[in-house]
């Protein structure tokens, strides 16, 4: 600040445009990286996993659409990951994980209430038994 | 803009301040108008889940999926410029709020179960407590039956003491001697009526044993003459009770000859103690 002379000022402007232009470069080059991830492998192969299990549990018996509509999004993400929109194959990969975990989940409330209809029969069935038991006697 | 300030006149300043003020509120209209909002699909979201926070017995049941589904609509809510990412989100968050819903119900019926567990043993319970109350004439009467058996035992045990009668795994044996019978006579004395009284007065008294009457000898004689001699003092014992009302299909005699000795044949004594008779008192259980 003290050494500043006007032929210095002129210099420092210049090299102010220069730092601005390295800088623009170098945002550029980033972007560049930026629209060109890597394919979201661990979200496929996490959201393959969980399908896997789910066929395994059946899931598709007790929640379909969610379990089609997931397979559905993971060839979708797929197809993304060759057309190199990974963004959208991460975001397909990550759907599919999560319709295929609200088909466990509707699996498993279908399941709890097939079980307590069960036992609300069985003690129905104990009651009419009583009732007719008793009816004998009198 | 601004060098256009930098060197402003007075005339320019004027003429160019009202464009200004235009501009400057049109761009503020504008950014009003392109500001994202909260999506509509996140205010359903939330919507959901507050209904599922507000049901407390429910919410404390999945107080982790509550979290994750809290945190999914928090992202989505968020107003985002980037239409696909915001669509994502909302598509994400929508789903953890179903999924913290099924958790919660299928938590809801889990927990029932104990209830409907009880319930059942309840039932279970009273439908045994209806049958015991109707069993129980039947099991009173059994107590009874058991009060009346053991005093039974108590006499019984006086009886047998009475007789004389040994218990063997065949039932009470009580041995009648030969003093019951003439050498060689299928008799009976005059005093062995007193001996056999005894035996038909508990046979009166316990109308359930039956009788097994096994006459015995000694060796002296053919072994032929002796069966038919075992066989006569048994039919005597047997007449003698038939004759005091025991009934005949209580009652049973065999001839054992002399093949059965309980004592050794070379002395007197020894040959007294193998003529006998042997009435055996059938056990209960074993009669039937």
């Amino acid at each position: 600040m003290i050494f500043l002379t006007k032929p210095m000022i002129a210099r420092g402007a210049r090299m102010y445009i220069l730092s601005l232009l390295a800088l623009a470069t170098s945002l550029l080059l980033l972007a560049a990286c930026a629209s060109k991830p890597l394919p979201p492998t661990q979200e496929i192969s996490a959201a393959e996993q969980s399908l896997t299990d789910a066929e395994q549990a059946r899931v598709a018996e007790y929640a379909l659409p969610e379990m089609q509509r997931a397979r559905e999004q993971l060839s979708e993400a797929r197809a993304a990951v060759l057309t190199e929109d990974m963004v959208k194959a991460k975001r397909l990969a990550q759907q599919a994980s999560m319709n295929i975990k609200l088909a466990a989940a509707k699996a498993e409330l279908a399941k709890a209430e097939e079980i307590n209809t069960d036992m609300t029969k069985n003690i129905d069935v104990l009651k009419e038994e009583m009732q007719r038991k008793s009816g004998d006697t009198q | 803009m601004k060098s256009l300030n930098l060197n402003p006149t007075k005339h320019s300043l004027r003429l160019r301040t009202p464009v200004l003020i235009a501009f400057t509120s049109v761009w503020i209209l504008g950014g009003c108008a392109s500001a994202p909002k909260t999506p509509e699909g996140a205010v359903m979201a939330r919507g959901k889940l507050t209904q599922l926070q507000n049901d407390p017995a429910l919410a404390s049941k999945v107080s982790v999926a509550i979290r994750t589904a809290d945190a999914a609509v928090k992202a989505a809510e968020i107003p985002r410029k980037d239409k696909a990412l915001s669509d994502h989100l909302v598509f994400i968050a929508g789903r953890e709020v179903d999924v913290a819903w099924a958790q919660a119900k299928t938590r809801q019926l889990e927990d029932q179960r104990a209830g409907l567990t009880e319930q059942r043993n309840t039932e279970r319970l009273d439908s045994r407590t209806r049958e015991a109350d109707r069993a129980q004439d039947a099991a009173e009467q059994a107590r009874l039956d058991a009060d009346m058996a053991r005093d039974d035992s108590v006499a019984l045990r006086r009886q047998i003491a009475e007789l004389n009668a040994k218990e063997t795994e065949r039932g009470l044996v009580v041995t009648l001697g030969d003093m019951l019978f003439e050498t060689g006579k299928s008799q009976l004395k005059g005093n062995a009526a007193a001996n056999l009284a005894k035996l038909s007065s508990f046979l009166k008294a316990y109308p359930e044993r039956t009788l097994m009457i096994e006459g015995h000898t000694d060796n002296v004689g053919s072994d032929s003459s002796n069966l038919s001699l075992s066989q006569r003092r048994a039919e005597s014992v047997r007449t003698y009770l038939l004759e005091q009302g025991i009934s005949n299909s209580r009652l049973s005699a065999y001839g054992k000859g002399e093949n059965t000795p309980v004592a050794n044949n070379d002395s007197i004594s020894g040959r007294a103690l193998n003529r006998r008779v042997e009435v055996i008192i059938a056990n209960p259980a074993a009669a039937q």
